[in-house]
């Protein structure tokens, strides 16, 4: 879908409502860099701490814990509006910066950062944010938490946050035949291509795995799904049609 | 001071209230904790100031270290002087005649 990946040092954000799943996501993917790609990562939580994050990682098998006395994961907890403060250039991630030496980092979320910034001084901070994270040479992921669970999404965010960062993915969950599936599409990937479709996926016990493309559907993100007849039936319905109005 | 005696010491400040007890539980159970006493307070269920002269005293006995950031002071485990002081208790129970 990302056509190889982000690309480095860019800020992504993962957008959904609550239960989503973007918790679990940000977990692997910085689980995936240490185990996979010898990325050490950083997560930094406002609200939840971090021994209900070491149990929820532990359901999908990952260990953090472990991970941290490897010295390749640190999970920081603190309040939203220390992170925007620098005291003379340092910042409250400075230590577990050069402990780790991350090339990943998680922020959950944005949507907590919020409710200690107003408005422009907001979009003004994460700007900041997002320009020292990458000054650090790290590949961040931003959580923000949609107001809408279901129906159609006019906007991510309503504080302009789309355009600071680099890509946007939208978890939502879809009602389809009277079932509540999950969607995962992305939305934004600046300068690179990527998966335009809206692709199925499931929490299962080891992460969210990616599903194919919902067929044969249109509509679902204005929460209003709709079967399509599919090319075939189409074109035969416009043949049949054509030739009643003949005769 | 012998060993026994910062033992014993470290016991009594550390487990000395309620509360104290409480803040040594949150910050091992949860190492990555840096905030402020207010922040603290309310991840344990306690009013902004009821926990700041106990996070003083935890400061004292090194486990936790203060820091100015701006105009927060904010609170955060001392990982090296924390194993210490848990090795330090450990050799004092084992050493305690049944």
């Amino acid at each position: 879908m990302l056509m190889g990946g982000f690309m480095e040092k860019d800020a992504v954000m993962l957008a959904g409502s609550a239960g989503a799943g973007k918790t679990t996501l940000a977990l692997q993917y910085l689980v995936s860099g240490v185990q996979s790609c010898a990325e050490p990562g950083i997560y930094v939580t406002f609200e939840q701490l971090p021994d209900q994050i070491y149990r929820d990682a532990k359901n999908f098998g990952w260990d953090l814990q472990k991970m941290e006395e490897e010295n390749k994961l640190r999970v920081i907890c603190t309040s939203p509006d220390l992170l925007f403060t620098t005291e003379n250039g340092e910042s409250i991630l400075d230590v577990p910066i050069d402990d780790v030496r991350p090339r990943r980092i998680v922020i959950d979320s944005l949507s907590h950062l919020s409710m200690f910034s107003e408005g422009k001084n907001f979009r003004l901070e994460t700007y900041r944010l997002i320009s020292w994270l990458k000054m650090k040479g790290l590949s961040s992921l931003l959580l923000w938490e949609t107001s809408n669970m279901m129906g159609q999404i006019s906007s991510i965010t309503d504080t302009g946050l789309s355009f600071l960062v680099d890509s946007i993915i939208l978890l939502k969950p879809v009602e389809i035949d009277s079932a509540i599936h999950k969607a995962l599409v992305i939305l934004k990937m600046r300068g690179s291509d990527h998966d335009k479709k809206l692709r199925e996926y499931e929490i299962t016990s080891s992460g969210i795995m990616v599903a194919a493309p919902f067929a044969n559907y249109e509509g679902i993100m204005s929460g209003n799904a709709r079967r399509t007849a599919g090319l075939e039936k189409a074109t035969q319905n416009f043949t049949d049609a054509f030739s009643r109005k003949r005769h | 001071m012998s060993t026994t005696e910062s033992a014993e010491r470290y016991l009594k400040v550390l487990l000395g209230s309620e509360t104290r007890t409480d803040l040594v539980a949150l910050f091992h159970r949860n190492p990555g904790l840096i905030d402020t006493a207010e922040g603290i307070g309310r991840r344990i269920g306690l009013v902004p100031g009821a926990v700041q002269s106990d996070l003083e005293e935890l400061v004292a006995t090194g486990m936790l270290t203060k820091k100015k950031f701006g105009t927060s002071e904010v609170f955060f485990l001392n990982h090296a002087k924390d194993r210490e002081i848990q090795d330090s208790i450990a050799v004092h129970l084992q050493n305690l005649k049944p």
